[in-house]
């Protein structure tokens, strides 16, 4: 048997060094935790000052060529004619219709519109080569798709005091949500700045040369030193992302979850003439999903997660987990639930998640679970 | 930290310490290791036994939550649960703070005066050697 070693940031020897706890995340080996940190501490650096996030191991390419933009377009879900150049686009990869599982979510990504010749994608780490090798096989002659996840390295620099940060650091830091612009960090470094995150809080991604990450991942630390900068792992991320409702791929969306089953049919520009999916989704959108994603917070004890079943009143199951943590922030349990529709759920229902045997009270709720300062 | 060697241990990353006496039984104080408390992270949550219930090594009898995950704990020794750390309901974090004196869980009466009911456990320097190897 072969062992296959997992992939590494460009950061990896400086987590090494802080101590950071690694996990495998899709194939690359990346830091969940610091030492002398925790979840709790990273989490609320991020809810009230500012932490300093590697997510390298997230996906880049570029779509270049004449009609780049009006290529990925034509694929993707959102309307990129709703964005300018300079501005960024949260979007899906749907399966295409006529494929098994049409409409179901490829990837959510993030799409840069650098011009109408020009775009950047930020996927997913596991899904990356997918959506890159089926826009790939997909582009007409003159437009290039390239995978550049090993040549790229992504920071994310998110809270309150990110702009603080930025701004010690002479990089631009007074743009409008989803914008970004290309500036020179610390070192000298090339950076794009991007303001867009996971967190809820106000933030931004760095996009930096992979042999380049180092310096800016020091400059960062150490410009930040004075207004309490640390070190995020992925644990941190994770409750960050939950309380704001923000769907992971893999949980809430998936090749069985649809958008219009996740309710992320804001990002669907439903006006377009086709795109992958687009016939299966519109079809199921009239019909109305079968399932919807909803919140849901515990009443009492018990923390939800993935997989656990959400009972009625009765004791039936009306649903699952697709999410759930402690909640740092109401120091409670919290989840993410497809729930059936036929169950006729109401907002501010009682329901009980079955923890382990013992069902715990929960009270559906419209995410976030705490409110979002992203703009 | 250091793993102290006034106690026993489990491969299950618990301790067990006897406590005294109280005339017909022996009490044993358990909790989970310092290694245990840093692989879980930041614990949230402590599901601990009913005082009274019977308990036998084998069979979960509570749980130790993490925001990132849970796990379950055992009792080493066959008993009643004498006592738990009540505690924990609104500070849970004592467990990370300080896993061997305040984070305890419960107490479990060994019936019986005689005898060492902790003496077949691992000592510290076999749970150290466990842990590093692993």
């Amino acid at each position: 048997m072969t062992a296959v070693s997992p992939l590494t940031s460009p950061l990896h020897d400086r987590h090494l060094s802080a101590g950071a706890k690694l996990a495998d995340f899709s194939g690359w080996s990346m830091p969940i935790e610091y030492a002398g940190g925790g979840v709790l501490a990273e989490h609320t650096a991020v809810r009230t000052g500012v932490g300093l996030f590697d997510v390298s191991h997230l996906g880049t390419g570029t779509v270049r060529g004449p009609g780049a933009a009006a290529f990925v377009d034509a694929c993707l879900t959102n309307d990129l004619s709703r964005i300018g150049p300079g501005q960024a686009q949260y979007t899906l990869c749907c399966v295409p219709d006529g494929e098994e599982h049409a409409g179901g979510v490829v990837d959510d990504l993030i799409a840069y519109l650098h011009g109408d010749d020009d775009v950047l994608l930020v996927p997913n780490a596991a899904n990356a080569g997918e959506v890159l090798g089926r826009l790939a096989d997909a582009a007409p002659a003159g437009v290039t798709v390239q995978d550049r996840h090993t040549e790229v390295a992504v920071l994310a620099v998110q809270g309150p005091r990110s702009l603080q940060v930025l701004e010690l650091l002479g990089l631009p830091g007074e743009i409008g949500y989803m914008s970004f612009v290309t500036g020179t960090g610390g070192a000298g470094a090339e950076v794009t700045v991007c303001r867009t995150g996971y967190t809820g809080e106000h933030g931004y991604e760095l996009l930096v040369a992979a042999d380049r990450a180092g310096e800016l991942w020091d400059a960062l630390l150490e410009a930040g030193q004075d207004v309490g900068i640390r070190p995020c792992g992925l644990g941190a991320r994770d409750t960050l992302r939950t309380e704001m409702g923000y769907p992971l791929h893999g949980h809430e969306l998936s090749r069985e979850i649809t958008p219009v089953q996740a309710r992320a049919g804001w990002a669907v520009g439903w006006g377009k003439a086709a795109f992958w999916g687009s016939e299966a989704l519109r079809a199921e959108k009239q019909a109305g999903p079968a399932r919807q994603l909803r919140g849901v917070r515990a009443t009492g004890r018990g923390i939800p997660r993935p997989g656990m079943a959400v009972l009625d009143g009765a004791g039936r199951a009306v649903g699952e987990v697709t999410s759930g943590t402690f909640s740092p922030t109401l120091k409670t349990g919290i989840g993410l639930a497809l729930l059936d529709t036929a169950a006729g759920v109401a907002d501010g229902a009682e329901l009980a998640v079955d923890v382990r045997g013992r069902p715990q009270a929960v009270e559906v709720v419209r995410p976030p679970f705490v409110p979002s300062h992203v703009r | 930290m250091a793993t102290p060697d006034d106690r026993r241990y489990t491969d299950q990353h618990e301790w067990a310490m006897v406590q005294g006496t109280d005339g017909t039984s022996t009490v044993v104080r358990i909790g989970i290791t310092d290694h245990a408390q840093d692989a879980l992270g930041d614990i949230v949550f402590v599901q601990l036994p009913e005082v009274g219930a019977e308990v036998a090594p084998g069979t979960a009898i509570g749980e130790v939550e993490s925001t990132k995950s849970v796990s379950d704990f055992y009792a080493p020794v066959t008993g009643v649960v004498a006592a738990v750390n009540d505690a924990l309901a609104d500070t849970p974090e004592t467990i990370n703070a300080d896993p061997y004196g305040a984070g305890w869980l419960a107490d479990i009466a060994v019936p019986g005066e005689g005898g060492d009911p902790i003496g077949q456990l691992l000592d510290a320097d076999a749970y150290q050697a466990l842990v590093d190897g692993s």
